[in-house]
């Protein structure tokens, strides 16, 4: 944001140079433009940018910030204190909770199936096949995802009628999707191939001579794997968790497609607050949006800090 | 796409051997299966009917709904003002980067990032704060979406033109192409754009996919596009929102893989900074 707010006034600061120049003008050779109004003109060509970005992106942000922090004209925590009342923390607590649990759970099975696509060659067609696969289910989410979701399993879903056509059991009666681990269940679909498809270059980064310098040199399998492959991977794991965590954080129309609005998530509380289904004041609607963008910042922030450290060994 | 590009995935063959290959196999079939189960269940429960395996009749339903249409046109027409919107900005702006001041460059990359960082339903929230405090009417128009995706999209489509930018040689480029006598619109059309084909291509699909399938935005400041028209038939008519889905899944793969041959094709082979360009497309 400092960039942004640094601009204009590098601006202004340069735009009163220039009437400051005309003495200091004969001075410069001939044909050679003064620096400072060189540098100006370097930024009008920016500016058109700039201020899209500043009226579109930065502002709204900043705005809903300083909303938060000024509930009644002054500034005050009022309003960021009442996302400590009980109702509120357990919102953001449940939405941690699904965060966490679809990252790690799908971070798991996503390392997995890395590994097999890493060390697998033999059916090259099988191989490739997953490859795209999970390029292509990585990408998916949103209201069509929670549809079809929705005609699986389902409580007319066709999985749901086969098998209760079959075994006389009712599948959704034990998996509701507008249940938190229904919830869980489809941001899964799209959480496992993400992890495989950002761990990827990691794994394939991990040089041969690596194992078979630790292989000639008497390390077990296991020694190799937690001496060299562990602490060389770790940042890039722990910063692809974080990724999908914030992935999954800010999640709304998949969760919203699939009924998970009687849930007490944040993204769910934040859609009442902005279609006014709810009253409530203007500033803690803003503080709502405030305490999601910092936790969304703060996860990737730690993951681009993680990447620079990982990219000491995985370049 | 180039999360699509095998070549920085090497199969380690040496530690492969015959005794565990077979786990590697049912691996791969288990994650297909699971790939699949959605697709194929959306797509039986959306054209079947008890008793008629194989029907047109949810998307007939659909067709006659006069809501339907209006709301995939103005997703098309979103998509489009969208990433006209984008080039129209990018491609000039970029332009003046690196041929004038690359020094800027760091700021612009900076800024084109921060959407990333803020998901879409806090920029909604942020962004009916500030427009309805400053310009009230603003919010009511459908086409207040397009400045909105555009940003929703910057991460992506500044990065794709960004990566055309630099495997192309454009300080050189324009020179020789001004000491030749072109002018610089001349050399902006014969000589530029010609090169940034591919990447102006890559941009714009990864802008019309998103655009397509956003639905936080749309839904919230209640402008009814194609997936709130989806949300909203899904509660009374699931077959015709389950068909519906599964012609849009297959619509964005359709996408995703014309970006994925587009990037194959251009002669620049991507810079591991563009790696993560695809990510994030179409789920908020």
């Amino acid at each position: 944001m400092t960039t942004v707010s640094d601009s204009p006034s590098d601006i202004a600061s340069a735009e009163a140079q220039p009437s400051a120049q005309p003495t200091a003008a004969p001075a410069e050779k001939a044909g050679r433009r003064p620096r400072n109004l060189s540098r100006l003109i370097d930024w009008l060509g920016l500016l058109p940018f700039l201020a899209f970005v500043g009226v579109f992106l930065v502002a709204p942000i900043v705005v809903n910030v300083w909303t938060s922090l000024t509930p009644k004209g002054s500034f005050s925590f009022d309003a960021i204190g009442k996302l400590f009342a009980p109702q509120y923390v357990d919102a953001f607590a449940s939405t941690i909770n699904l965060s966490v649990v679809t990252a790690v759970a799908g971070g798991i099975l996503g390392l997995v199936l890395a590994w097999a696509l890493v060390t697998a060659d033999r059916p090259r067609w099988l191989r490739s096949l997953v490859l795209s696969f999970s390029a292509l289910a990585s990408q998916m989410g949103g209201v069509p995802l929670a549809f079809a979701f929705i005609a699986a399993v389902g409580a007319q879903g066709s999985i749901t009628v086969m098998l209760r056509d079959s075994t006389g059991w009712d599948l959704s009666d034990n998996i509701r999707l507008s249940s938190f681990w229904g919830l869980a269940l489809v941001y899964l679909y799209f959480q496992v191939p993400l992890m495989t498809v950002l761990i990827l270059p990691a794994f394939g980064a991990l040089k041969k001579q690596w194992s078979e310098a630790a292989m000639s040199l008497g390390a077990s399998r296991f020694q190799y794997l937690r001496d060299v492959v562990v602490p060389i991977m770790w940042p890039a794991v722990a910063g692809s968790l974080l990724l999908l965590f914030a992935n999954s954080f800010s999640a709304y129309a998949t969760a919203y497609a699939l009924g998970g609005s009687q849930l007490n998530l944040v993204p769910m509380l934040i859609g009442f607050f902005v279609s006014g289904n709810v009253m409530l004041d203007e500033s803690f609607g803003a503080a709502l949006v405030t305490g999601m963008i910092a936790i969304v910042v703060a996860a990737l922030s730690l993951r681009s800090l993680l990447e620079r450290k990982s990219r000491r060994w995985l370049s | 796409m180039v999360v699509l590009d095998q070549s920085n995935v090497r199969p380690a063959s040496s530690r492969t051997d015959a005794r565990c290959s077979w786990v590697q196999i049912v691996i791969f079939i288990v994650a297909l299966v699971l790939f699949f189960v959605p697709l194929v269940a959306s797509a039986s429960f959306g054209f079947s009917l008890p008793g008629q395996p194989f029907t047109l009749d949810s998307l007939a339903l659909v067709g006659r709904d006069s809501a339907f249409l209006p709301g995939l046109l103005a997703s098309i027409q979103l998509a489009i003002l969208a990433t006209l919107c984008s080039l129209a900005l990018l491609v000039p702006t970029l332009l003046w980067l690196h041929i004038r001041a690359p020094r800027l460059l760091p700021v612009a990359e900076w800024l084109s990032v921060v959407p990333y960082v803020i998901p879409a339903i806090a920029l909604v929230g942020g962004a009916s704060l500030f427009f309805r405090a400053v310009a009230p009417g603003f919010l009511v128009s459908i086409y207040s979406l397009v400045p909105f995706y555009v940003v929703l999209a910057l991460p992506l489509t500044y990065r794709s033109i960004d990566a055309g930018m630099r495997a192309l040689d454009l300080k050189t480029l324009y020179s020789a192409s001004t000491s030749l006598g072109a002018g610089a619109f001349h050399t902006l059309w014969r000589a530029i754009l010609p090169n940034l084909k591919a990447a102006l291509l890559s941009a714009s699909l990864l802008c019309v996919a998103l655009v397509l399938g956003e639905f936080a935005l749309a839904s919230l400041l209640l402008h009814s596009t194609f997936p709130v028209y989806m949300v909203q038939i899904g509660a009374s008519q699931p077959r015709a929102a389950a068909a519906l889905s599964f012609l849009s899944i297959l619509g964005t793969w359709v996408i995703l893989i014309a970006l994925s041959l587009a990037t194959r094709r251009s002669a620049s082979p991507r810079t591991s900074r563009t790696k993560h360009a695809s990510l994030k497309v179409g789920k908020e």
